[in-house]
């Protein structure tokens, strides 16, 4: 299992080199750069001087060679639009990504796994089939629509705050303004990303759970005596547990994709938002950067589904499936 | 189930084809005296044709109209033209019929990701077949890319890439060039799951015995192989189809897809990611419910519930 | 198969709730704010914080070397001039030179400085006016304030013969005499000096230096920078200036100005009384969002009347650039764009880009400029048949099946608009521009395109047409020859030409020096006058609406004095007064 996770490892590697070292390629060659912007203001004479300054005039291999240097120390070059080195830049916004993200996952935990139990367990009813068009319906919407939706929803009705992570405070807020604060903003983008997920998790632990109950051994112990309810819990829930475990790797990859747009629909200052302004105002090595850290998480995503799966399937284990 | 996607398939095309027979107004047609109009209600009288009361501009500068009950036009499609405009979704910020944009849009959204699925399936299919049937270093190559397509940050690639391409482009060449990266980054679905059902059947008994009578891998394929994939290649194709729409829409709302006078719903949904006019005029939200009814019927068909009962 | 009817029970058990949910949230009414009441009494002078927003973050606090507004922003509130020239008024007034005299050739002006000292305690003296200019022109800084402290491309001289007087010569008569060193932001020698003299005054002050080393001789100090969240002022107690009443200046303890990158959540923040102010006009589209607010007296909607700096639309006049294409017969000629101009329906412009809140123009200097404002320049109006006899005079006419026209040579009449993205008002003006030539049998095809990549394009010469915007920094045309003279860098449908490309634009070339050397008022309006009416007659750029400009700022701020140009509130800071002084948060 050790070489297996290995290779996965060099796999996810390889990857974030590849993204990366192609969108500063891609960036490079598309026409215009950061200087753009201050051309009407600025003299040719100023204006090449400006560039040499930021090193836009040396040759593309060369470019290239000292941006990779500089990775291998984790130094991403210098955000031209901020003039904020770059891995500052992505530090502080992953960290609200990474916040969001992680919000997301709970309330899609929270809201799908015990519902999934519940439909799973139950053959029939109406209880069930609520949850079943509930989920369908969740399932339908992606995050786009979702955001949009609850955004529409947010700015009709003031419930809740609209854009950004935190309104634009006073200074001196102490820690439980700017945490109240903060669950104000969280709810729309969160639930936007949840959604889907939710209804995702709820459909596997459906059908694990009722994959499980027919398990002899569940089956036994309740004959054992034990209730409907605590057969279920303490012995089809882990049971069922191993398959849902597997899909927690590949929702962190589909969180990440899905924070863009949302990101971008509620302003939240995260790493998609940073990507997409860094995209507009052509900053070569934040564009970069945020390839490379977005690879980055969708390599750990990925890599974690894999030794997810490796613990909770041991055909994996034993045979190193591909 | 087969059936019914394929049924559900076609429905979306003839919709996509269908824009200029039910499209009230052109796409591009500016009313600019009604920048924002909402809604108009019909309104049955008996057994004639539904009607509208035309709407008048009450106050320009913030938007607001009000409906001439006095008066009334009837709808476009049941004869009769009037020279006040029908807008039963409303109008968008240049004064366009949302409902025509609607239905423009569909052709392009819709087009172009039945367009992409097309390609994904032509170029997927066969590589996963190939990969399947050859096994080995070939198997591996293919499996391999694939497997890196996948797991790719597909937006931020999809992002870097339509950013570096000149932005002066006609709609036609961004539809092409949207279509072939999607195409480029879908491919690897169908790919897979086509290898590893060839993979299965490769060492089935009818093949061996097709094998045995002399019949070469192109037969193989044609005659045994595709037939048995032919349920995969229909469920990936409903449920990429879906996902392009998406990927249209989110590319054209960030403003890397098409430019805006074209109706694609992505560009209908750019004038809605501004929160401030959305909740003043939600009609702009349409395309949003458009595209949450498709997913919606690929998720009912593509249901895994009706694949076990 | 009794799976289906408890599906359909479910569905509409579902439904039902659903539809309660929306019968129950449809009767809500639009949001009430429970807030307190706004007590209009008790208006407090002294004190109080003030939070505004930035779009954007500075990117430098070297004023002399960085040209973006948040940098521009922070100089207004921190740094100080000789003299100023009144945003709201345009007078010229004493700031840190109380008085000066100028000589009888109008060549030299003698300044007798203020006593006044710096942030930090150090006193300001005549050396800090010499360090200053010294900076400036100096090429290893390559400041961009050197340009607009010249007169004809020549440095002015400058002394000083004693710590409180300042003699500073002109190279030529410049008809806005004094006004020019309203361009002249003071540097501290105490602190530069040594980054002047090592050859890094341009990295000084960059946005990683310590706050305290930016000591201020206006009416704030840059207390703290948080990057990405906000900038912090403190009132400066050493600020010269006092009121009527000798109550030192600023009124205001603190200004905050938060970062908010997106023009939507900025407006959010307004409405919900998170910010007192926006750093730039309302749009026309979000009065209607702001009106209830006004009507409840939590925000001031000020109209501040016509914009000064009106959108612009022009072709590409560089023959070489239609030299091989088969369109430059006729692309650049002066009746091409007259039947364009007189294609476009200007009030139906101002309807459907401004919402009618736009007044109709012919010429870049608009009504809001009243000063340079000439009502008298040829008009074009909105008349088709004058439109396609134009065209038909260059040899356009519809030769096939389409729509469209073509030349002799079945060349189509059609050309490429390029406009920013993301701004509202220009991707409008830029397609009501093509619905209008639409008629006329003239294809446009807009492109939107990001700032930089376009402002790239101009400059290269690289473009067919462009709808854009440009800021001029002054009123006074004088002030901006880059725009006027064929040589100059802001020449936009020509730039920087070696020799006048056309006999018009050497006429505008005359008339321009002869303006800009005059210190006559009348003769020089005369003049002007004169040039305004040439370019309306040449059109080398058309100007069709220009909007009304609103400003929403909240009711707790008060004593105002609203300017056309940015920062439209902020430039007079020293005087703005809250009520409820104490919490950023204005207590609502």
């Amino acid at each position: 299992m050790g070489r297996y996770l290995l290779r996965r490892l060099g796999f996810a590697l390889l990857l974030v080199l590849v993204v990366s070292s192609a969108s500063l390629l891609l960036t490079r060659l598309a026409p215009g750069d950061i200087t753009s912007e201050q051309a009407l203001v600025l003299d040719p004479a100023s204006l090449a001087k400006l560039r040499t300054e930021l090193g836009l005039d040396r040759p593309l291999a060369v470019q290239y060679a000292s941006w990779l240097a500089g990775v291998v120390r984790l130094d991403f070059g210098r955000s031209l639009l901020y003039s904020r080195p770059v891995s500052t830049l992505i530090g502080e916004r992953a960290l609200n990504t990474a916040m969001l993200a992680s919000v997301a996952l709970v309330l899609a935990t929270v809201i799908g796994l015990p519902l999934g139990v519940y439909s799973g367990s139950r053959s029939r009813g109406v209880g069930r089939a609520s949850v079943r068009v509930l989920s369908v319906l969740a399932l339908s919407v992606p995050p786009l629509i979702g955001s949009l939706g609850l955004v529409f929803l947010a700015a009709r009705t003031g419930w809740l705050p609209v854009g950004g992570m935190t309104s634009a405070a006073g200074i001196d807020q102490t820690w439980a303004q700017w945490l109240v604060d903060l669950a104000r903003h969280l709810p729309i983008p969160a639930l936007a990303l949840a959604l889907p997920l939710a209804a995702t998790l709820e459909r596997l632990q459906s059908q694990a759970i009722e994959k499980a109950t027919r398990e002899p051994f569940v089956a036994a112990s309740r004959a054992r005596g034990l209730g409907h309810a605590q057969a279920l819990i303490r012995h089809a829930w882990p049971v069922s547990l191993r398959s849902v475990l597997g899909l927690y790797g590949i929702m962190i990859g589909s969180l990440f994709s899905g924070s863009f747009v949302v990101e971008v629909i509620t302003s939240w200052p995260g790493l998609g938002r940073l990507m997409y302004d860094a995209l507009k105002a052509r900053d070569l090595y934040l564009v970069a950067g945020c390839a490379a850290s977005g690879a980055f998480f969708l390599a750990a995503g990925t890599w974690l589904a894999d030794v997810l799966l490796a613990f909770a399937d041991p055909r994996v284990r034993s045979q190193e499936a591909r | 189930m087969t059936r019914r996607a394929a049924l559900f398939v076609l429905a979306l095309t003839a919709l996509s084809l269908a824009a200029p027979l039910l499209a009230p107004y052109d796409a591009g047609l500016a009313f600019r005296d009604f920048l924002h109009a909402p809604p108009m209600r019909p309104h049955l009288q008996g057994f004639a044709a539904p009607v509208v009361h035309p709407i008048v501009l009450a106050d320009r500068l913030e938007q607001r109209f009000e409906a001439d009950q006095t008066r009334t036009i009837p709808l476009p499609w049941f004869g009769g033209t009037s020279d006040r405009p029908v807008f039963l979704l409303g109008a968008d910020n240049f004064g366009r019929d949302v409902l025509s944009r609607l239905l423009y849009g569909a052709r392009t959204s819709v087009g172009l990701a039945l367009f992409a699925t097309v390609g994904a399936v032509l170029i997927g299919a066969p590589a996963g077949a190939w990969a399947g049937l050859r096994g080995g270093w070939v198997d591996d190559a293919v499996m391999r890319v694939a497997d890196f397509v996948l797991i790719l940050p597909v937006i931020y690639v999809v992002l870097v890439l339509r950013a570096v391409l000149p932005l002066v482009l006609p709609a036609s060449t961004v539809f092409l060039l949207v279509a072939w990266i999607f195409v480029a980054v879908g491919w690897p679905f169908v790919a897979k799951g086509v290898r590893a059902i060839v993979a299965a059947e490769r060492d089935r008994e009818y093949v061996l015995a097709a094998r045995s009578l002399g019949a070469g891998p192109a037969r193989i394929l044609v005659h045994h192989l595709i037939p048995a994939c032919s349920g995969h290649l229909v469920v990936q194709a409903t449920l990429l189809l879906p996902g392009f729409i998406l990927a249209e829409a989110t590319l054209s709302f960030v403003g890397l897809g098409f430019p805006d006078p074209v109706a694609s719903w992505g560009t209908m949904l750019a004038e809605a990611g501004n929160y401030n006019a959305v909740a003043r005029f939600p009609w702009t939200l349409a395309p949003a419910v458009a595209i949450f009814a498709i997913v919606l019927a690929t998720n009912l068909i593509a249901s895994p519930d009706d694949r076990t009962s | 198969m009794n799976r289906q009817p408890r599906a359909l029970l479910s569905v509409l058990l579902l439904g039902l709730i659903a539809f309660t949910g929306w019968r129950w949230w449809s009767g809500q009414q639009p949001p009430a704010d429970s807030g307190t009441e706004i007590v209009f009494s008790d208006v407090t002078t002294r004190g109080g914080v003030l939070t505004s927003s930035l779009r954007s973050e500075p990117r430098s606090f070297n004023r002399w070397v960085e040209r973006n507004f948040p940098t521009e922003f922070t100089s207004q509130l921190t740094q100080s001039t000789l003299i100023r020239i009144n945003r709201a008024t345009q007078e010229i007034e004493p700031a840190l030179a109380e008085s000066w005299i100028a000589s009888p050739d109008n060549r030299t002006f003698t300044l007798t400085l203020r006593e006044a000292a710096w942030s930090d305690g150090a006193p300001f003296t005549s050396a800090d006016v010499l360090f200053t200019f010294q900076a400036i022109y100096d090429p290893k800084v390559n400041s961009i304030l050197a340009g607009s402290l010249k007169v004809n491309g020549q440095p002015l001289t400058v002394t000083a013969p004693d710590a409180r007087t300042v003699v500073i010569g002109y190279p030529g008569v410049f008809g806005p005499g004094i006004a020019l060193l309203d361009n002249l932001t003071l540097a501290p020698k105490h602190k530069l000096e040594a980054a002047l003299a090592a050859g890094t005054f341009s990295q000084a002050w960059g946005v990683a230096s310590p706050v305290n080393e930016m000591v201020s001789l206006g009416p704030f100090v840059l207390s703290r920078y948080e990057p990405g969240q906000r900038l912090v002022f403190d009132r400066n107690p050493r600020y010269w200036k006092k009121d009527s009443a000798g109550v030192a200046l600023p009124y205001l303890d603190q200004i905050v100005a938060e970062v908010v990158p997106d023009q939507n959540a900025e407006l959010v923040r307004l409405q919900a009384g998170q910010i007192d102010m926006l750093q730039q006009q309302v749009r026309p589209e979000d009065i209607a969002t702001l009106r209830p607010l006004v009507d409840q007296g939590k925000l001031q909607l000020l109209e501040l009347g016509v914009g000064t700096d009106p959108d612009v639309f022009f072709f590409n006049l560089r023959q070489p650039y239609w030299a091989k294409d088969p369109r430059g017969g006729w692309i650049t000629r002066r009746e091409f764009r007259q039947a364009i101009s007189h294609a476009v329906d200007r009030e139906s412009f101002a309807n459907t880009v401004y919402l009618g809140a736009g007044v109709p123009i012919w010429g870049p200097i608009t009504p809001g400029n009243q000063k340079w404002f000439s009502p008298n320049v040829p008009r074009y109006a909105f008349s088709l048949e004058r439109a396609k006899a134009l065209l038909a005079g260059l040899g356009l006419a519809n030769r096939d099946a389409d729509e469209w026209l073509e030349d002799d040579k079945g060349t189509e009449a059609r050309f490429t608009v390029l406009t920013y993205r993301g701004n509202s008002s220009l991707e409008r003006s830029a397609a009501v521009l093509r619905d209008d030539l639409r008629p006329l049998g003239i294809a446009v095809d807009v492109v939107a395109l990001e700032q930089g990549a376009l402002v790239e394009r101009m400059l290269k010469g690289d473009f067919e047409s462009i709808f854009f915007v440009y800021s001029a920094s002054a009123l006074d045309p004088g002030m901006s020859p880059d725009l006027w003279l064929s040589s100059g860098s802001a020449h936009i449908w020509n730039i920087g030409q070696a020799t006048p490309a056309t006999e018009w634009e050497k006429q505008i070339d005359d008339l321009m020096r002869q303006m800009m050397s005059s210190v006559d008022q009348a003769e020089r309006k005369r003049l002007f006058d004169q040039v305004q009416n040439i370019f309306a007659e040449n059109l080398p750029a058309l100007y069709f609406v220009a909007p009304r400009m609103y400003i929403g700022v909240s009711s707790r701020v008060g004593s105002l004095t609203p300017a056309i140009l940015r920062p439209q509130l902020l430039w007079a800071a020293d005087r703005i007064t809250v009520r409820s002084p104490g919490t950023g948060q204005g207590g609502r």
